[in-house]
C-alpha cells in the first residue's frame, strides 16, 4: 500500500476518532520486507524472505488505554480496528487507578530515513552467499578438526513505519537493518563448546563489507577451540572484571530494565523513589542514547512520534533520570524523552531502552586487575535477565579468564554470574578507558522483541557470584 | 479420521479476506486450506519439486494490569501464510501476514525461486505422505472463542482483589487473555490437515515491600478449555508466596542436595528433551550425540511425550510437517529411547519419524514424567542441608550440557524444613551428571492441561551464593 493512501486513510480515521470523542488517537502502520540466508556445514540449503504489514490503533478514552491491530489492508477492517480499540478502552476504564494524562509534546511532521549505502535488495543472492561462505570457511580453517558444526547467517529487513496521532504528529520512518551471525560448535571427546558472534547495524549490505572475518567468525572459532581445553569455572564469590560486552549486558539487564519508567510506576523497579540519590559507585555513569548513527538500537523517532535522544541515567553514581513514554512522562511531570517503542504494528508502544552504556573511565585493563589476588575476567556476554523488583540478575558469559596475583591466568568455560543490582553497582571499583558498544541483540519485554545495543568499558567489581562447577 | 481435525473433501468457501470476518470464530479453516493448496500449486508451477504451505488466522484479547489497575486492554487479529518449496532438497521459504489468493500464489512463486537459488541438499528425501490423523479432543472450546473482553478483564481484576485480601500492601501486575486460531497445512504429496484451537490464561506477579525488604512471586494458569481454567486464586496464591520471600538471605558455596519444585523441575527435564532434538544431534551440537540407547539419567527418570492428551496445552493431531502425532517414551528408566525427529531428520537418519516438527524446528509436546513413591514434602523432609528451587531456569546449554542457573525463587533446606528464602544463589552442574544424580521424583505434582510436573530431587549440585 502506498504511503499517501495510508496517510489519507489515517486522516479519515482521525476524523472518526474526533467524532467519537476519543481523547487521543494514535495510528501506526508498519510494513517490513525481510530476507535471510543460512549456511550450515558448508551448504546454503535454506533461503527465506517475506513481508509483514498491518495497522495498530491505540486510543485513550476517559483516561484509559485501548489497543487493536489488524494485518488486513482492507479499509473496512481498519475502521473495525478503531471500533475495537475504543471498546477495549471502555473495558480498561472498569478498573482504572487514575486517568492517564499524557505529557505535552509538540506535533511533529517529518519523513526520515536511516542512511545506508548498499540497498540489500539490489545485492544478488550469489554475492551475499559468497560473503557468508567466506566467514564460514575462515572459521572452519581456524577450528580445523575440532569443528562439530558451523552455522553462518545473514538477514536484512527494510521497514517503513508511519505514526500519526490526534495531536497532529505525522512521522514516516524508513529503516534498513542487517545482521550477520556465526555460531560454531567445537568438540574434543565428550566436551562441546560454542563460539558465537553477532554483528548487527542499521545499515545495508555494507555491514558485510565492513566486517572482516578476523574480527567476526574467526574470533568465535578461536574462542570455541580454546574453551575445549579450559576447565569449568569455579563456584563462589570473586572479585571480577567485566569485559565491555558483559558490562553492556549488565547495564542493560541489571540497571536498564529498572530505569524504564513504566516499571518504576508499576512498583516493579528497585529504583522507585531513588531519583537524585546515589545508587552506584563514582566510576559509574550511564547513558541511553538512541542517536548513535548506525547502531542497532538507534532511532530518530520512537513509536509515539517523539524524537529520541541521549538520556543521562546515572552520573557519577547518582540516579539522574528514567526512560519515558508520553504516559510516564505525564504521570511524573517530566519532559518525554522518546523511549516508547513498539514491536511492529501488533503491539502498543511501551518504554524501552535503545543503546545503553556505561561511559568509559580512565584506568587501563592492567590497572584494574593489578591488585586482584584471585578473581575472574568475564568475557563474551551472551544473555541475561533480571527480576526488577528485587534487583536480582543473572548474566551468562561465553568465557572467563582467572586472575591470579594481578595477572591474567588460565581460561575457564561455562561461566554464569548472579548479583543484586544495587550491590554490584555500589561495589564497582573502576572503569577502563577502553570502550566498546558491541552487544546488539533483541530485548524481550511484555511479549515484545526490540533491537537494542549495550556496551561499556572494562568494569571492576569487588565481588560477584560465579555459578561454576569447580 | 476425525471431522473435528480434518476437513478433507469438504466444499471450500471463499477466502478469509473475502468471506468471514477477521474477528469471527466461524469455521473458516477450509478457506485457509484452499489458500495453502494454491500456494503449493504455485510453487510447483514455478519449478519446485515439492512444496508445503501453512496458513492460519486467529484473534487474541489481553488485559494488562499494573499496580492494581488495568493499564491497557488489547485486541489483535493474527493471520499468515508461509510456504516451503524444495528443489533438489534445497529449501526456499516465503511468508506473508495477509492471506489472500494473490498472496498465496506469490508466496508459492517466491519460495520456489528461493529454493532454486539455494544449494541442493542430498539428505532431503521427500515430504510427508498423507496418513490418517488421530482424534484429539477438547482443543477448541467455543466458550473461550465467544468470551467477551469484559469477562476476560474480570479474571485479572478479581485477582487484584484476591491478592489484596491476602496482603493489603500487595502491588499486583499481570495479564489475562484468550486466543483462538485455526490453521491449515497442505503439501504437494496430498497432505491436507486443519485444526482450530483455543487458549485462555491468567497471570499475576505480586510484590510486597515491608520495612525496606521485598518479596515477590509469579503465578499463572493456562488452559485450552474454560472448564480447565481456575482463574480466581492466582492473585491470592502469588501474594501468599510473595510474603514467604521477605527476609531472604544468601547461602554458602558448597555441594548440596537440590530439590527442584514442579516448575523448576519441569525446566530441568525439558532441557534434556530439548537436547534430544535430532536436528541438533545430527548437526553434532547436542550433548546427547551418540547417547541414544544409553543411560542419560537415573533409573527414576521416565519421560513420556504425549501430544494426544485431550485439551493438553501442547496437544494436536499433527506436527508442523503434517505428520500424525502419537505418544512415545523418550526416556525409559534413565535410558534415552529416541531422538525427537521431524520428517527431514527421520529420513536423513533412517529412523522412525516421531512427529516433533514445528514450522521452525523441533520441539517436545506434553512431557509427562513417571511419578515416584514419596510426596514432595517427604523429599524435602529427607534433606539435612540443601536448596529448594521454586522458580528458576535450570535447563542446560544444549551443546555443552552445562547447567548454571540463578535460583529465581527458592529456600535453604535445614533438617528437612524450608529454613529461609534465598537470594543471589546459583546452582550448577553438567546435565548428564545432574540427571544421573536424580534420586527421587515425587508422587504428587502440579498439573496443567496435558502436563504433569512433579518435584525432582538431585542428590548433589554445586551451589554458589553471595556470602
Amino acid at each position: 500500500m502506498k504511503r499517501e493512501e495510508i496517510k489519507q486513510r489515517f486522516s479519515g480515521l482521525q476524523g472518526t476518532g474526533a467524532k467519537r470523542k476519543v481523547g487521543f488517537l494514535e495510528l501506526r502502520h508498519t510494513s517490513v520486507r525481510h530476507s535471510s540466508l543460512m549456511l550450515q556445514d558448508g551448504r546454503a540449503d535454506r533461503m527465506g524472505a517475506g513481508h509483514r504489514s498491518g495497522l495498530g490503533v491505540r486510543v485513550l478514552l476517559n483516561g484509559a488505554w485501548g489497543f487493536a491491530s489488524t494485518e488486513s489492508p482492507e479499509k473496512a477492517d481498519w475502521a473495525s480496528a478503531l471500533d475495537d480499540a475504543i471498546e477495549m478502552a471502555r473495558v480498561s476504564t472498569t478498573r482504572l487507578d487514575e486517568p492517564v494524562v499524557l505529557a505535552d509534546s509538540p506535533a511533529v511532521t517529518d519523513e526520515v530515513s536511516t542512511p545506508f549505502q548498499i540497498d540489500p535488495t539490489t545485492v544478488p543472492i550469489e554475492r551475499k552467499l559468497a560473503a557468508v561462505r567466506g566467514y564460514e570457511e575462515a572459521s572452519g580453517r581456524v577450528a580445523g578438526n575440532s569443528v562439530a558444526n558451523l552455522m553462518t547467517g545473514y538477514n536484512d529487513a527494510h521497514q517503513f513505519e508511519i505514526v500519526c496521532n490526534s495531536r497532529g504528529t505525522l512521522v514516516s520512518t524508513e529503516s534498513v537493518r542487517a545482521i550477520l551471525w556465526h555460531a560454531i560448535t567445537t568438540q574434543n571427546g565428550s566436551v562441546r563448546q560454542r563460539g558465537r558472534e553477532v554483528r548487527a547495524k542499521q545499515a545495508g549490505f555494507e555491514l558485510v563489507e565492513e566486517t572482516p572475518a578476523e574480527e567476526f567468525s574467526v574470533r568465535a572459532a578461536r574462542r570455541a577451540v580454546s574453551l575445549l581445553n579450559a576447565p569449568p569455572a569455579p563456584a563462589g564469590t570473586f572479585p571480577a572484571v567485566f569485559h565491555p560486552s558483559i558490562a553492556g549486558l549488565l547495564v542493560h539487564e541489571a540497571l536498564g530494565h529498572n530505569i524504564e519508567a513504566d516499571h518504576v510506576l508499576a512498583g516493579q523497579s528497585i529504583l522507585e523513589g531513588k531519583l537524585g540519590t546515589k545508587i552506584a559507585a563514582d566510576c559509574i555513569t550511564v547513558v541511553d542514547d538512541s542517536t548513535i548513527p548506525g547502531s542497532w538500537g538507534s532511532y530518530r523517532y520512537d513509536s509515539e512520534g517523539v524524537p529520541g535522544g541521549r538520556r543521562l541515567i546515572v552520573e557519577a553514581g547518582v540516579l539522574k533520570g528514567f526512560l519515558h513514554s508520553l504516559e510516564t512522562a505525564g504521570k511524573t511531570r517530566v519532559e518525554p524523552n522518546g523511549s516508547a517503542r513498539a514491536d511492529g504494528f501488533s503491539h502498543r508502544p511501551i518504554v524501552r531502552m535503545s543503546n545503553t552504556m556505561i561511559l568509559p573511565g580512565k584506568s587501563s585493563l592492567q590497572q584494574l586487575i593489578a591488585d586482584i589476588d584471585l578473581g575472574i575476567l568475564l568475557g563474551a556476554g551472551q544473555w541475561g535477565y533480571v527480576w526488577c523488583e528485587k534487583g536480582q540478575y543473572t548474566c551468562h558469559a561465553g568465557e572467563g579468564v582467572m586472575i591470579r596475583k594481578g595477572e591474567l591466568a588460565e581460561q575457564v568455560r561455562d561461566v554464569s554470574i548472579s548479583g543484586m543490582v544495587l550491590e554490584t553497582l555500589a561495589s564497582a571499583l573502576g572503569a577502563s578507558s577502553d570502550f566498546e558498544l558491541e552487544m546488539p541483540g533483541n530485548c524481550g519485554k511484555n511479549g515484545q522483541s526490540m533491537p537494542v545495543n549495550g556496551g561499556g568499558p572494562y568494569i571492576k567489581v569487588s565481588d560477584v557470584v560465579v555459578g561454576g562447577q569447580a | 479420521m476425525s471431522e473435528r481435525d480434518t476437513h478433507v473433501g469438504q466444499e471450500l468457501p471463499a477466502f478469509v479476506a473475502e468471506g468471514a470476518s477477521a474477528t469471527s470464530a466461524e469455521w473458516a479453516a477450509p478457506a485457509l486450506l484452499k489458500a495453502a493448496e494454491i500456494a503449493c500449486e504455485a510453487a510447483i508451477a514455478a519449478g519446485a519439486e515439492h512444496a508445503d504451505a501453512f496458513a492460519e488466522r486467529g484473534h487474541e484479547l489481553s488485559v494488562s494490569v499494573e499496580k492494581n489497575a488495568i493499564s491497557s486492554t488489547d485486541a489483535r487479529t493474527r493471520s499468515s501464510v508461509s510456504v516451503r518449496a524444495f528443489v533438489a532438497g534445497a529449501t526456499g521459504w516465503w511468508s506473508a501476514s495477509t492471506v489472500t489468493e494473490a498472496i498465496a500464489r506469490e508466496a508459492g512463486r517466491q519460495a520456489a525461486d528461493l529454493a532454486k537459488a539455494a544449494e541442493p541438499d542430498p539428505d532431503f528425501v521427500s515430504l510427508v505422505s498423507p496418513e490418517p490423523y488421530p482424534v484429539v479432543d477438547r482443543l477448541f472450546d467455543p466458550a473461550i472463542a465467544a468470551l467477551g473482553v469484559k469477562e476476560v478483564a474480570s479474571w485479572v481484576t478479581r485477582n487484584i482483589d484476591s491478592a489484596l485480601s491476602v496482603a493489603p500492601d500487595a502491588v499486583v501486575s499481570g495479564e489475562s487473555g484468550t486466543r483462538w486460531w485455526e490453521a491449515a497445512l497442505a503439501n504437494s504429496l496430498g497432505v491436507r490437515a486443519v485444526h482450530r484451537m483455543t487458549s485462555a490464561s491468567v497471570s499475576a506477579q505480586v510484590v510486597i515491600r515491608q520495612n525496606g525488604d521485598v518479596g515477590s512471586f509469579y503465578e499463572w494458569d493456562s488452559a485450552r478449555n474454560l472448564a480447565d481454567l481456575v482463574p480466581d486464586e492466582i492473585g491470592a496464591t502469588a501474594a501468599r508466596e510473595a510474603m514467604k520471600y521477605l527476609k531472604s538471605r544468601v547461602a554458602n558455596t558448597a555441594t548440596l542436595p537440590v530439590v527442584f519444585g514442579p516448575l523448576a523441575g519441569r525446566s530441568l527435564l525439558m532441557g534434556l528433551c530439548a537436547a534430544a532434538s535430532a536436528e541438533d544431534v545430527q548437526r553434532r551440537r547436542s550433548f546427547l550425540v551418540g547417547r541414544k540407547g544409553e543411560v542419560v539419567a537415573s533409573e527414576r527418570v521416565t519421560l513420556v511425550d504425549d501430544p494426544l492428551v485431550p485439551g493438553g496445552l501442547y496437544s494436536g493431531a499433527f506436527d508442523g510437517d503434517g505428520f500424525p502425532h502419537r505418544p512415545m517414551t523418550l526416556v525409559d528408566r534413565g535410558v534415552l529411547q529416541t531422538y525427537l525427529h521431524s520428517n527431514y531428520t527421520a529420513r536423513k537418519s533412517g529412523e522412525a519419524n516421531t512427529g516433533h516438527a514445528t514450522r521452525a524446528g523441533i520441539s517436545p509436546t506434553n512431557v509427562r514424567p513417571a511419578l515416584g513413591e514419596k510426596t514432595a514434602a517427604e523429599l524435602i523432609g529427607e534433606v539435612e542441608d540443601g536448596v529448594y528451587v521454586v522458580l528458576g531456569q535450570p535447563s542446560p546449554d544444549t551443546a555443552s550440557g552445562q547447567i548454571s542457573a540463578l535460583v529465581d525463587a527458592g529456600f535453604r533446606i535445614r533438617k528437612g524444613e524450608l529454613a529461609y528464602p534465598l537470594k543471589n544463589t546459583m546452582v550448577a552442574g553438567h546435565a548428564l551428571e545432574v540427571m544421573k544424580a536424580i534420586d527421587a521424583i515425587s508422587s504428587d505434582y502440579r498439573e496443567e492441561p496435558g502436563l504433569i510436573m512433579p518435584t525432582v530431587r538431585v542428590s548433589a549440585m554445586r551451589v554458589a551464593s553471595g556470602e
